[in-house]
């Protein structure tokens, strides 16, 4: 008869097993991916359907692609790097393979293969994929923040051309509100709409968070009240009024809805509108942020593939991206995303994918003063907790609201001193 | 009595505030609706009236059913919320059955356990629970959540069905073991049957927190063919700053009949089991 004393051994024996690691020394018979679900469908489709059968008949190895939802990838890359268990190569995005470079594989050699072969890197992506000198990730391109205007209304107000500089968008602004036109930039906790236009004003006009150091909160300065005290302007004499309280899907919805003449978002208005609204679509353009007395800012997410260090064979993940980031491959595959993300190799300065819709030109021009969130702030954990804080965009939205321009920065400054741990 | 003889009053005191509620009930069934069979155009326009459809489509639910794997979702979804429904309700009954009704050293200390577990946050849980299906080679199926749904049931559905359990008198429990009855038979036969409204109660609970939970499934079910509806919906309609509203209203719309449905049947049980507890018996 069974005791109870037997029954728990063998339960637990076999528990006990189950719980074991695999064994991490087999050559793959297996690889997967895992990115974010991309706006551009075609683009995914593209990766799963086409590029990855490829290379599943070029090497015998089985090919997966995992699409996490928007939003979501963080969480699931955290899983990956806490259990080292799961898809051996990850999109990262914004500063994230700065955030986990312990559990990335060094693919420096990888990078500098790609760079020697399509005209080199963009020096200003590095920030965001180089930790102590070496390589945590593979950027396949930008995701750019833009001006998105409706070319008819700025002309019926005798703008032929979008303006240069933030002065000259305020005065264009205040006709355009006067004529049932506003503007609409969001002011609220959304995931980049925000930070895609506040960060370069807040830079345009001399403002910075912190210092390169990382120690030296520098936000309190007379270059922030003076971004302040624009954005105050621009919101109250150009703006409809809900941006206080919009997330990035009110800027598209409003654009598409006609209620707005000028916004701040990727490409994405452009694309959809041309898919349902091809009238809006005809009348859509897209601008450089405009030039503050400091110069001209974009702000960067980069999107890249890193390795992750408990892939069993490292070699062979190599070996795939190097295949992937092959001109032969990579080529076709932005090809495929309709210009939405902007390559930082040069090579591909002129590449065939920019020719179809000269109006996405914009956002390759942008790359050059494309800078990270928080820039010149290194980018590790404590940029990342300012931007999940909004710090910046609390900054900006309080100042719009009517609060004194001395009292928001100072509350930013004593939330960055707190997340920067400064004196 | 509610109201009066008077026709008047009655409208007044019973009918306008109900028919006040079952707007307020009725109007996100009715958003999603309308919003669902709404072209593009009309969906984004501000120039027209946004609570009539002017030109209804159904190219949204077609969308819906024939470019995603929402029937498949679905089918996920009712497979796990049952089964982590059963589970959770027959361990939950076996954790609160002695909590309630024996008395033996510690079963404070483990009641409080029961209720400490159920407030343990998710977003704590995760990793460790990831390493755990990982290592059992369980990522990508839904035995994953089956398993880890009943962590977070369990003991919520225990701690419902104390208060419950406690609510019946004892002495009928006694006077069955008098008569004869075993524990065993004093509880399957006397004090379960008393419990039904607190049975369902829990179990429609549970059935609805496992159909909505996210964390757990967006970790442990990354393949689209294994997805659950709030994982596969937000994973393929939501894309960028893009919201698929049509196609997603029209899920969203189509995943929460079957959960109408079962609160209808159940309603009266599901209000009684609620208040169990709620005043002293």
């Amino acid at each position: 008869m069974t005791t109870r004393r037997d029954f728990l051994k063998v339960t637990g024996g076999a528990v006990a097993g189950a719980l074991v690691p695999r064994g991490a020394s087999a050559a793959p018979k297996a690889m997967s991916v895992v990115r974010e679900s991309s706006f551009i469908k075609p683009f995914d489709d593209y990766f799963s359907k086409t590029l990855l059968p490829e290379y599943e008949k070029l090497t015998g190895i089985k090919m997966s692609y995992e699409a996490t939802s928007v939003g979501g990838m963080l969480t699931r890359l955290t899983t990956i790097a806490e259990t080292k268990s799961g898809p051996e190569i990850a999109m990262t995005g914004l500063n994230q393979a700065l955030l986990f470079d312990n559990s990335l594989v060094d693919v420096t050699d990888v990078a500098n293969g790609i760079g020697k072969q399509l005209g080199g890197w963009h020096e200003n992506v590095l920030e965001v994929v180089v930790s102590k000198g070496k390589w945590k990730a593979l950027p396949w391109g930008n995701i750019g923040q833009l001006e998105v205007y409706r070319t008819d209304w700025f002309k019926e107000v005798g703008v032929t051309k979008f303006p240069e500089t933030w002065e000259d968008l305020l005065a264009a602004g205040r006709l355009l509100k006067k004529k049932g036109h506003p503007f609409g930039f969001e002011l609220g906790h959304g995931f980049g709409d925000n930070h895609g236009w506040l960060y370069p004003l807040f830079w345009s006009y001399g403002g910075r968070e912190v210092d390169r150091d990382g120690k030296t909160v520098v936000i309190d300065s007379a270059e922030t009240a003076k971004a302040l005290d624009f954005c105050r302007k621009f919101y109250q004499e150009t703006m409809f009024e809900d941006v206080l309280g919009w997330t990035d899907v009110n800027n598209n919805k409003a654009f598409f809805g006609e209620q707005i003449s000028c916004t701040n978002n990727a490409s994405s208005i452009l694309v959809v509108g041309k898919r349902d609204f091809p009238e809006i679509a005809k009348v859509t353009d897209h601008a450089l942020n405009p030039a503050g007395p400091k110069g001209r800012f974009h702000v960067m997410n980069a999107v890249s593939h890193a390795l992750l260090t408990h892939a069993p064979d490292q070699a062979a993940a190599k070996a795939f991206l190097k295949w992937l980031y092959d001109d032969k491959q990579l080529s076709r595959w932005l090809t495929s995303a309709d210009a939405y993300y902007a390559p930082f190799l040069h090579g591909y300065d002129d590449h065939p994918m920019w020719k179809p819709e000269p109006r996405y030109l914009p956002y390759k021009e942008s790359l050059k003063t494309t800078r990270p969130h928080t820039w010149p702030g290194p980018q590790g954990p404590a940029a990342s907790e300012s931007v999940a804080k909004y710090v910046l965009v609390d900054m900006f939205a309080k100042a719009c609201r009517g609060d004194a321009t001395k009292d928001v920065i100072a509350t930013a400054a004593a939330q960055l001193k707190q997340i920067y741990k400064a004196k | 009595m509610v109201g009066g003889r008077d026709f008047f009053a009655r409208l007044r005191r019973l009918y306008l505030p109900l028919a006040v509620f079952v707007v307020l009930g009725l109007f996100p069934f009715y958003w999603m609706l309308i919003t669902s069979i709404k072209p593009n155009r009309e969906l984004y326009s501000q120039k027209i009236m946004p609570l009539v459809v002017h030109q209804p489509t159904l190219k949204h639910y077609v969308d819906l059913l024939t470019e995603t794997n929402f029937l498949t979702w679905t089918y996920n979804t009712m497979l796990v919320a049952v089964v982590t429904t059963v589970i959770s309700v027959v361990l939950g009954t076996m954790i609160a059955y002695p909590l309630a009704r024996l008395r033996f050293p510690g079963a404070a200390v483990v009641a409080i356990g029961v209720a400490a577990t159920y407030l343990v946050p998710q977003p704590l849980l995760f990793i460790p629970m990831a390493d755990i299906i990982n290592r059992l080679e369980l990522g990508n199926t839904l035995t994953a959540v089956m398993l880890t749904y009943p962590t977070l049931l369990i003991p919520f559905s225990a701690w419902l069905l104390m208060g419950y359990f406690k609510s019946v008198p004892r002495e009928l429990e006694e006077a069955a073991r008098i008569d004869g009855a075993s524990r065993w038979q004093a509880m399957t036969r006397i004090v379960l049957p008393l419990c039904t409204p607190g049975l369902l109660s829990a179990g429609i609970f549970a059935f609805t927190l496992a159909q909505n939970e996210f964390l757990y499934a967006l970790i442990f079910l990354a393949k689209s063919e294994v997805r659950t509806v709030p994982i596969g919906v937000v994973t393929e309609l939501i894309r960028g700053d893009v919201f698929y509203w049509g196609q997603l209203m029209a899920g969203a719309l189509l995943g929460s009949i079957p959960v109408a449905i079962i609160y209808s049947f159940f309603v009266d049980y599901y209000v009684a089991g609620l208040t169990a507890g709620a005043v002293k018996s």
